[in-house]
């Protein structure tokens, strides 16, 4: 009885020290609320005090990163600046031109850039829409060797070596395409590629999708083609009606375009009216 | 602001500038000596000293610089008389005359000097002479931007200047 008693007595004190250990970490978390500024449980508040605390939002002391430079975003394609294989010096300004230009993030060891630095040997067959510019960059000199870029690099290709430009365009890994229209001077495009083809096919469609309406292309689309209707707006588009016009022989004055009647844009068998006004009598037949 | 520093030359860029500093490959018997192309378009991997293969891709709102070092037995020619480069110019100073390369629209203006005890030779040239009090502030930017380090103890001998 005695010893059962004296188990009690310990599983009481042992109870009590939980208690109070716990009474304690909740005094410590309300005092951390207090010097934060919640106000709960500010004895000095009174009642209005918890009122308030209840309805307005505290303030709570908040601290930011590091800010990013403010003309930076997912698509502003700042201008790149390093040296080349040779100890050269070169700056490139993608969002300058009128142009695309395109990035391509190698490295001289990986084993996938092999290709790509393989393929840019014979730039007439990259397949490249005309106007195009393709840049190779590398991470600067202080991260590659030098003479193993030089070695992969040929003869009239750019190459910038530049650790700064993979993280300003954020470059997870290479290979890594990116994708700049100059006339915007923002990327349009980017990603990874297995074989070039597949990159240079991107460029021709982006190419297509920034250019403007070119009358030139009657060769592939004729007079009844889709440019007329692709995009087209405002004194572009009269121009092009013009020249439209122009090519039919149609000039200034001709009567055809001044319509007083269906039978003048149609003519008489195909409204079947007469030029009266009449309809044609086999017209319902 | 792109930074390029090369061969003792050293520019900080104005946005939307591109920059080249170079050593073409030595023939036999010659030292290479540096060549600073600048440009507001796209500069062609291949490019003449004086801008042969560029000046005709230019737009007319486009401006094209060179900073041409010469040999150090230039040093004592009255040429290169002058201490220091032009620092800043006025639209005057860019006429339709001064080309290497004669194009319709373009005006240029060519400037030799020492400085650091480095002859050298500043060639620009402007898209369109009409619109030179638009265009040669952006090259007076361009200017302010431009450094030269002195002379270093180095090789006697180069490429006479013409």
């Amino acid at each position: 009885m005695v010893a059962l008693a004296l188990i009690l007595c310990v599983v009481v004190v042992l109870l009590g020290v939980l208690v109070a250990g716990l009474l304690r970490s909740h005094a410590d978390i309300l005092k951390a609320l207090h010097d934060l500024g919640a106000g709960v449980g500010d004895p000095a508040g009174g009642q209005a005090s918890h009122q308030h605390a209840a309805s307005a939002p505290v303030p709570v002391p908040f601290t930011m990163g590091t800010a990013l430079p403010a003309e930076r975003n997912s698509t502003s394609a700042p201008d790149l600046a390093g040296v080349t294989p040779d100890g050269d010096a070169l700056a490139v300004a993608p969002a300058s031109s009128d142009h695309l230009t395109l990035l391509a993030f190698l490295s001289s060891g990986c084993a996938s850039c092999a290709g790509f630095w393989r393929a840019f040997r014979s730039p007439e067959q990259l397949g490249l829409p005309s106007g195009a510019r393709l840049v190779v960059v590398t991470k600067g000199p202080e991260l590659e060797i030098r003479a193993e870029v030089a070695a992969q690099a040929s003869p009239g290709l750019d190459v910038l070596m530049s650790t700064a430009a993979w993280e300003e365009y954020e470059i997870p890994g290479s290979p890594f395409f990116v994708l700049v229209d100059g006339s915007t001077g923002r990327r349009i495009g980017e990603g990874v590629a297995n074989e070039f083809a597949q990159v240079a096919e991107l460029v021709r469609r982006a190419q297509i999708d920034v250019a403007p309406f070119d009358l030139g292309d009657r060769g592939t689309s004729g007079s009844r083609g889709r440019p007329s209707a692709a995009g087209l707006d405002g004194p572009a588009r009269e121009r092009a009606n013009d020249a439209e016009l122009q090519a039919a022989g149609i000039l200034p004055g001709d009567p055809s375009l001044y319509p007083s009647s269906l039978d003048d844009l149609y003519g008489r068998n195909a409204t079947g009216r007469d030029p009266a006004g009449t309809p044609d009598a086999g017209a319902g037949r | 602001m792109a930074h390029l520093s090369a061969h003792g030359i050293s520019a900080a860029l104005p946005e939307g500038f591109e920059g080249r500093i170079f050593r073409r490959t030595p023939g036999e018997g010659e030292i290479a000596l540096p060549v600073a192309h600048f440009a507001t378009f796209p500069l062609p991997s291949e490019v003449g000293d004086f801008g042969s293969g560029a000046v005709t891709l230019m737009g007319p709102n486009d401006v094209f610089a060179v900073l041409f070092e010469y040999g150090p037995e230039s040093l004592s020619a009255p040429l290169f008389a002058r201490q220091g480069r032009p620092r800043r110019f006025g639209p005057d100073d860019f006429k339709p005359y001064v080309l290497r390369r004669g194009l319709a629209g373009h005006a240029g203006t060519q400037w030799f000097f020492t400085e650091g005890g480095r002859p050298f030779t500043f060639y620009s040239v402007i898209g369109n002479h009409a619109r030179r009090n638009r265009l040669v502030p952006v090259v007076n930017r361009l200017v302010e931007g431009l450094a030269i380090e002195p002379a270093s103890a180095g090789p006697v001998g180069g490429a006479p200047w013409n």
